[in-house]
């Protein structure tokens, strides 16, 4: 017998955790790389016939509204639901104070970094919007809305916080004085440094040093499914419709409710999500509503599905919200010699992404340090939200542009002076690249290269403030660069089974489609690497099976999966030919024919889903035709009726694994080496303050593309989500209440189709990424590094900086000196 | 009628009229052919090419009738205060925000969804596939039936008139620049067939 199984099986374990070039890519490629309409998902969704969880209706099910804290500070001092529960129609009002409510924990064994996540319903809040008091069930979601507005509370109103700087003071309020009792700095010694060289050395060898601060206001996700989830149980197994991205994470955490609850009885539907961008997904407190359902449902013996409305959705933001104070030192030919960046973070419950990341990934910056403060103020946490990269990008953007502008010098000729990895040089990178056996490529060299031929920088360059167009306008270009990350820390696990009767391969894990068409890419992989025609190779998520990918796949999770599925793949093909040439089909009766007697595994090949002999194509059947008489016939598969054995074949299913760990870390064992480059021109109107975003070029170093228009699709994307974060997105708080002023999609504004010009796509595949033939990730990057753009192609036009996000017309006016 | 009300009104179009023979006239001569009016609350709609007769609570509106009642969850609910486009449906041959409508203003009209663009074979569906028109797919029918409304009236409509028409549908995926793609694919397939 071939020992080729344990090969594949070995090759999967030396390439776990990766930290080297793909030693055993393929030799030509079908379907990976190529352009594939949307097969899976589109047309259920271009056919209003994909179901979300916000769609779910079952026999029975009642509708669960959830009490939130109207004020950003408070405590219940008195709570009354008697006018609520006898309304017409309400089934169930389930009280903070209800024991079982006291005693439950959401979370249970893992925990979030910070806040209090931990309890459903809570008596006090610390932010508008946290869940208090009640969570109502009734017939209709009217109903128990009108029962919400019932329940009368004495609220004792507290002093509260809303600016990270003055909420560091010593004198001002805590912002939540239960838990944290001497100040709202919260991450004291926790992820909050990141330093190499030394700082002052470096200044002190600067010919200029620049000291400089600026603002992100809060934004949030505006997932356009807001939260919501249904809750059945049958008998003792709940049955669970979740919006959520990671679903393997809820799945985990409920298993610990109510005394524990066997995984294997938990059941998840993971319908199409109307996308979360991280967002609530991050945060267990998201939860709360679950296990409130999933008591309520408990108690009244019927379904339960709870909704947020819109407002609801507002209620916590992205990570970058907060003030950034910035030193840098550089010498005239634009060698940064020493960078220093302290961020007051608001809320942040993950503050390992502090301001100095990416300077420290991806420079040569000898010294260098970052420090995040994360503040706790009265507002929703801030989480990752496409994403937690934000504060780093944004710091290294805005230092790089400011040396730029400093010098009068080109950007993309200071980014190159200054690419490096971890504080070396290039020579050092290259060197990695060689030990590790990746291709001695320049990727920033290329991608600036491509990028400014694309947007033909050249005749678009210029000195700040140096172009006003015929039109009256000026005109500003911009050019920011990282590295192009796939961050996935984490494992993910993937199946294939061959199905009986038509021989196509079911990929199996548990996952959640939120709309970057990572299924279909998936499917390439395995496809190419079965050598199985793609309409023959099909994944879907909502059906569950087990095994669970890394997810949300928007996070640049395709190196961690892409392995998974190609090493399942690679076992899988390898047990198709073992299983078509082995006479092992033995039984006490005697054995099957294998369906090529006398071949040898390594003499066969599978290509457009037929199974050959490689020296006799002739000799060759299909996959279906492989598994198709043990399928069809059944029971009756070996029914001698007519004289002769019919063939068999044995259930063709494999698995694969991949884990990949500490990615974002300063002690990241994986140098970086795939880059990413982006370049974007406005016009201001210098009378109105209006800034019009006339284009974008993206350059994306992804390694190696697999799914083509999946890749371009995240371009497009991040550029517009990107420009909206930047020119209009901010939750407005009232400074006097506390409250949100604009929680509706009239008055927060996102970006509609006439708010961009053209945006352009380039794909450069240098080979340098840790995943499956040398791809890295692109589904964080691109809106993530967008937004800083902005700022330095409006300091390009006008010559002014604007340091406060969003950049807003009066920003500009004000700036000018016209307000 | 009481008696200090002798005007008669139309059910329809709300004139009055000073007598019952008066409002008889005036109903077969402006209404013929509209039936008799509806009990209260009682509506007829023709929805996807379908007849269908509905009891409804004045408070309802289009789009809780078709999507929560009658099931036709396409039509999607995203912001929630007729900001996003994405709840959007054809009434007697207009694109409407139908959570901006009330179901019981509709009796009578004909209404289409995206379930009956893509049952009827519309060569939108096809085009948003293979352009790749949509990630997460919650804005995806609202695009899709404002895109049809337009091509109901333009089949072949520059990237200009297209962005315009589109422009009241939020996609915060941020799928803007496949859609005039795939609407001018179909365009140019719905003229080949001409």
């Amino acid at each position: 017998m071939s020992t080729q199984p344990q090969d594949q099986t070995a090759r999967m374990l030396e390439m776990l955790d990766n930290l080297k070039a793909d030693k055993y890519p393929l030799r030509e490629y079908k379907y990976i790389g190529e352009k594939i309409p949307r097969r899976l998902d589109g047309l259920a969704k271009a056919s209003g016939q994909a179901d979300y969880t916000m769609d779910v209706q079952l026999p029975g099910m009642l509708h669960m509204r959830l009490l939130m804290c109207p004020y950003p500070h408070a405590k219940i001092l008195r709570m009354d639901t008697a006018r609520a529960e006898k309304l017409p129609g309400v089934r169930y009002v389930l009280r903070y104070d209800d024991p079982e409510v006291r005693k439950a924990e959401i979370v249970g064994k893992t925990a979030v970094f910070f806040g209090d996540l931990d309890r459903p319903l809570s008596g006090v809040a610390h932010m508008e919007g946290e869940l208090v008091g009640a969570a109502v069930a009734a017939e209709t979601e009217a109903i128990a809305e009108e029962a919400l507005s019932l329940i009368e509370i004495d609220w004792e109103q507290r002093p509260f916080n809303l600016d990270p700087v003055a909420a560091s003071d010593p004198s001002a309020p805590l912002s939540f004085p239960e838990r944290y009792t001497d100040g709202n700095h919260l991450n004291r010694g926790v992820y909050d440094e990141l330093s190499h060289g030394d700082i002052k050395k470096g200044f002190a060898e600067a010919d200029r040093v620049v000291e400089f601060s600026f603002k992100r206001t809060a934004n949030t996700w505006v997932g356009p499914e807001r939260p919501c989830g249904v809750w059945k149980w049958n008998g003792d197994s709940p049955e669970i419709w979740l919006k959520h991205q990671r679903v393997h994470l809820p799945k985990s955490r409920i298993a610990d409710w109510f005394g524990g609850i066997p995984m294997s009885k938990i059941e998840i539907h993971s319908l199409y999500q109307g996308a979360s961008f991280g967002g609530w997904c991050q945060i267990d407190w998201n939860l709360g509503p679950l296990w409130c359902a999933a008591c309520v449902s408990k108690r009244v013996g019927r379904p339960v599905k709870y909704t947020f409305n819109r407002r609801e959705d507002f209620f916590g933001g992205s990570m970058d919200e907060g003030t950034y104070f910035v030193k840098v030192g550089f010498k005239n030919d634009g060698t940064i010699t020493a960078a220093d960046a302290v961020l007051y973070h608001v809320n942040c419950i993950w503050p390992v992404f502090g301001p100095a990341l990416h300077l420290h990934d991806n420079t040569q910056i000898k010294n260098l340090h970052g420090q995040s403060k994360s503040i706790w103020v009265n507002k929703g946490h801030t989480v990752p939200t496409r994403c937690e990269m934000l504060p780093p990008v944004l710091t290294q953007t805005m230092i790089f542009g400011r040396v730029a502008s400093e010098l009068g010098m080109d950007p993309t000729e200071v980014a190159i002076k200054n690419d490096g990895c971890m504080g070396h040089d290039m020579e050092w990178a290259r060197q990695e690249k060689v030990k590790r056996g990746f291709p001695e490529r320049d990727s920033l060299k290329e991608c600036i290269e491509q990028g400014k031929a694309g947007f033909k920088w050249e005749e678009s360059w210029h000195l700040p403030g140096a172009r006003k167009l015929p039109n009256g306008r000026m005109q500003g270009v911009g050019f920011n660069w990282t590295h192009e990350w796939d961050d996935s820390a984490g494992s993910g696990e993937f199946a294939i089974r061959i199905e009986r009767t038509d021989g196509t391969a079911t990929l199996m894990a548990m996952g959640a489609d939120n709309g970057v068409d990572a299924e279909s890419t998936y499917c390439q992989i395995a496809a190419d690497e079965l050598g199985f025609l793609l309409k023959d190779v099909n994944y879907n998520p909502q059906v569950y099976r087990g095994f669970y990918r890394m997810t949300p796949d928007s996070s640049t999770n395709m190196s961690v999966n892409g392995w998974a599925v190609r090493h399942a793949a690679r076992i899988l093909r390898q047990k198709i030919l073992e299983s078509a040439t082995s006479p092992s089909s033995t039984t006490q009766r005697g054995s099957f024919q294998p369906a090529f007697p006398n071949t040898k595994p390594d003499e066969m090949d599978i290509k457009n889903s037929l199974i050959y002999v490689k020296s006799d194509p002739t000799r060759q059947m299909s996959v279906a035709d492989f598994v198709r008489l043990a399928g069809e016939a059944g029971p009756f598969s070996t029914n001698e009726y007519l004289g002769a054995r019919v063939g068999w074949s044995e259930p063709l299913f494999a698995s694969g694994y991949q884990v990949q760990y500490r990615a974002w870390t300063s002690d990241n064992p994986r140098p970086t080496f795939c880059r990413q480059a982006h370049f974007m021109e406005v016009e201001v109107d210098t009378e109105t303050g209006e800034v019009i975003v006339t284009r974008v070029v993206n350059v994306n170093d992804v390694g190696k593309v697999i799914n083509r228009m999946s890749c371009e699709g995240q371009q497009y994307g991040g550029s517009i989500m990107g420009v909206s974060r930047a020119k209009f997105e901010e939750v407005v708080h009232d400074p006097v209440t506390g409250v949100i002023l604009n929680g509706n999609l009239l008055d927060y504004k996102i970006a509609t189709i006439k708010d961009l010009g053209p945006i352009g796509t380039i794909l450069v595949e240098t080979g340098m990424g840790y995943g499956p033939y040398g791809l890295t990730g692109i589904g964080e990057d691109v809106a993530t590094v967008v937004p800083g753009l902005l700022p330095l192609a409006v300091h390009n036009a006008i010559g002014v900086w604007i340091e406060d996000l969003p950049i807003t017309p009066d920003k500009i006016l004000k700036a000018l000196g016209k307000i | 009628m009481n008696k200090e009300t002798t005007k008669m009104t139309c059910p329809y179009c709300g004139e009055t009229h000073d007598s019952a023979e008066g409002l008889k006239g005036h109903v077969f001569k402006m209404h013929k052919g509209r039936g008799l009016p509806s009990a209260e609350g009682r509506i007829k709609l023709t929805i996807n090419k379908a007849e269908h007769t509905f009891h409804v609570k004045p408070d309802w509106t289009l789009y809780y009738l078709i999507h929560d009642k009658l099931g036709l969850t396409g039509a999607k609910q995203f912001c929630d205060r007729g900001a996003c486009g994405s709840c959007t449906m054809i009434v007697d041959g207009k694109p409407v925000l139908s959570c901006m409508i009330l179901a019981i203003e509709c009796d009578g009209k004909t209404v289409e969804t995206v379930e009956g663009i893509a049952a009827a074979g519309h060569p939108l569906i096809e085009a948003y596939v293979n352009n790749h028109a949509m990630q997460c797919g919650y804005c995806t029918p609202g695009f899709v039936v404002t895109s049809k409304a337009l091509l109901d009236i333009n089949q072949d409509p520059t990237e200009e008139e297209i962005v315009e028409a589109l422009s009241g549908n939020l996609c915060r995926c941020s799928t803007y620049p496949q859609h005039p793609i795939a609407v001018k694919e179909a365009a140019g397939k719905l003229r080949a067939a001409k």
